[in-house]
């Protein structure tokens, strides 16, 4: 096991990692940027260094900063949390040419799940059904237009680099498509310096189910059952919950065990999820792998009572997993509300400013992970996300019950939050028939949907 | 001792003490309320006078270099924490169980020691620490990085530096990160000795402002 572990991250996942190194015995080093010097993580921790300015690239995601205070910290290995270096294989070879360990899947594992086409390809080669999409990166506009032609629209276009929903457009002509394209290569070109893009057939009314994976170096893998995530807005996740509400346990039974076989075979190491979609018919599609932990891991270690960061970071250090399938029991059900600073009424504005009253909600399956504390001043420099409000209960009914309370019981003032869409949500029959899909918000515009739980 | 010097000698001292208190003392405390300093000295033939502002009369002094919003005012202590706030943690330990602050090596072999950190973060940089005149119109030159310190020839006390002059290096990753004068003046001397690891922000060198030094 490692002795000591550089947090390279902030907010609640930086008090999350914090918290997993202290039930595990091992010494955690906070590195923040100026602008989270007060920050709960910061206070919390044994030790703390800044790291550079408020500006990300200068700190959380400049990979000689991050290493430097490693080295001079005597840490043995980084933990980068989820967005920022987590998924960046190059500083991943950094960390360990300058002896520390990457807690995360090793470099070449990394390097080898890179790209979402050619992962895609890799697991579509072990088993994993894949949507129709172009056949490889696009050339130019001519071989974009053929390639949609062929799959069939509408069609997404989507980055290769990409991550969290950005830089991707739904087309539904060929005139659509060449005037989507060209903003898409820009959008990817200054948000991920790499402008390729592909296609994929858009499923209409699609969920978006995941399967979350822990596989040890010695080959040896565990599924930990998958999580919905169709409630999104513009990409962006907003709900998670397990188990997923309208597959069967057949299929979910089905899909769990071909994604850690494909896993496995294809040679992944340390946690990791894998996404797919499914259609109407319960059919699904592996769209890609996030090679870190998740925002919306709680979900999971609530049903299977699994710390997924400490396996993770147990997995990094070289141990065995130490657990097999069967030990693997999922109880009851889990959803996990995403509290955002930004304003529903104002198409999502995010927002910034001192928390003047913060109260977390209790009682029996609520979890609160949250950085937040009365005073704190949320700086506007990085995401909203000031927390996760996690509701489990033996079944479905009680979890989002347990939710409904516990947001009623939540005090979050000063700033502007999503609590009320969460609160429509948690009311509204779509979903609370399990019949929300991916584009569902979008499509009916997240006022009309608040203005309707209002109704009702 | 017996007094070697002669009673006419000692006749012109006590003139000399009586024209600087009847004359220069109040013309130099006017001059003082009127300026945006801390402390005035003059000297004249054999004696030298300096005064001082009262602590806490003085003006904003020991501010950062770099922008430290809620951190650089004094009474920071206050600010964004509502009672019952958990205490920050306000140094970075050693890294090195055994190691204490004076007993490690600077050569690297084992291991850079790690100072206080921090305006307002450790737990001896009060106002002394920013300002030890009590008074005097200073200025701290702070790290560019995270990383090992390593003061250059310019950052020893008396030398004479304009603003951007290099002070020395913080050592990130093997790159030097350039330490710089944040205005024109005086070293008084380095806060964090050679070898030292520090972090992003650090206070590296304290230097006294020139124009106070001119005695403008």
């Amino acid at each position: 096991m490692f002795r000591k572990i550089l947090i390279a991250n902030r907010g609640e996942i930086a008090l999350r990692i914090l918290r997993a190194c202290r039930t595990l015995d091992v010494e955690a080093v906070v590195a923040y940027s100026e602008a989270d010097r007060d920050s709960l993580p910061v206070q919390l921790a044994d030790e703390a260094i800044c790291i550079g300015p408020a500006d990300a690239r200068r700190s959380y995601l400049s990979a000689p900063a991050v290493i430097s205070a490693a080295v001079v910290t005597g840490c043995d290995a980084v933990h980068p949390g989820y967005g920022f270096l987590s998924e960046d294989e190059t500083f991943a070879e950094v960390v360990r040419a300058h002896d520390l360990t990457f807690i995360g899947p090793p470099p070449e594992v990394l390097d080898r799940f890179a790209s979402k086409e050619g992962t895609r390809r890799l697991l579509g080669g072990y088993g994993l059904p894949t949507i129709p999409g172009s056949d490889g990166m696009l050339r130019d506009d001519e071989h974009a237009l053929h390639e949609a032609e062929r799959i069939g629209y509408p069609v997404l276009i989507k980055p290769s680099a990409g991550g969290g929903g950005k830089g991707m457009r739904m087309v539904r002509t060929p005139r659509e498509l060449e005037s989507a394209i060209k903003v898409c290569r820009s959008e990817a070109r200054s948000a991920f310096g790499d402008d390729s893009l592909y296609l994929e057939k858009w499923l209409e009314d699609n969920r978006h189910v995941e399967v979350q994976v822990a596989v040890d170096r010695y080959g040896h893998g565990v599924h930990l059952g998958e999580r919905d995530c169709s409630v999104q807005r513009r990409h962006q996740k907003i709900l998670e919950e397990a188990p997923a509400p309208t597959l069967s346990p057949a299929a979910r039974a089905d899909l769990c065990e071909r994604a850690i076989r494909a896993v496995v075979a294809a040679g992944y190491e340390n946690v990791g999820t894998l996404e797919f979609l499914v259609d109407a018919r319960s059919d699904f599609y592996f769209i890609e792998i996030n090679c870190r932990i998740q925002v919306e891991h709680p979900v999971t270690e609530m049903l299977t009572g699994i710390d997924l960061v400490a396996t993770q970071i147990r997995i990094a250090a070289g141990e065995p997993l130490g657990f097999s399938q069967a030990d693997v029991q999922s109880r009851g059900h889990a959803i996990e509300l995403r509290i955002n600073a930004e304003d529903p009424a104002n198409d999502f504005r995010p927002g910034a400013g001192v928390v003047e009253a913060y109260q977390a909600p209790g009682g029996p399956g609520i979890r609160m992970d949250s950085h937040l504390y009365p005073g704190y001043e949320v700086p506007p420099y990085y995401d909203s996300l000031l927390g996760k409000l996690i509701a489990w209960g033996p079944d479905r009914p009680t979890a989002i019950a347990r939710g409904r309370a516990a947001l009623d019981e939540l005090v979050v003032d000063g700033l502007t939050t999503n609590v009320e869409i969460h609160k429509a949500l948690l009311a509204s029959e779509t979903f609370l028939d399990g019949r929300m899909t991916t584009n569902l918000l979008d499509r009916i515009g997240s006022a009309a949907f608040l203005a309707a739980a209002a109704r009702s | 001792m017996p007094d070697a010097r002669d009673a006419a000698a000692r006749s012109a001292d006590h003139a000399g003490i009586h024209r600087l208190v009847d004359a220069l003392v109040p013309a130099l405390i006017a001059k003082l309320g009127t300026l945006n300093v801390g402390e005035l000295e003059v000297r004249e033939g054999d004696w030298r006078i300096r005064l001082r502002r009262p602590a806490g009369a003085g003006p904003t002094y020991g501010r950062r270099a770099t922008d430290r919003p809620s951190r650089a005012h004094p009474g920071h202590e206050q600010h964004g924490h509502a009672p019952g706030a958990p205490e920050p943690h306000r140094t970075v330990r050693a890294s090195h169980a055994a190691g204490t602050p004076g007993d490690q090596s600077t050569n690297g072999s084992s291991g850079p020691s790690l100072a206080p950190v921090g305006p307002g973060r450790s737990g001896d940089a009060g106002p002394d620490r920013e300002a030890p005149e009590g008074g005097a119109l200073t200025r701290i030159a702070t790290s560019p990085a995270v990383g090992v310190f390593q003061p250059g020839p310019r950052a020893v006390g008396g030398t004479r530096v304009r603003a951007g002059d290099p002070l020395g290096v913080v050592d990130m990753l093997g790159v030097p990160q350039e330490v710089v004068s944040p205005v024109d003046g005086i070293v008084v001397g380095v806060i964090v000795d050679a070898g030292t690891a520090v972090e992003y922000g650090q206070e590296l060198v304290h230097l006294e402002i020139a124009t106070l030094v001119e005695g403008r």
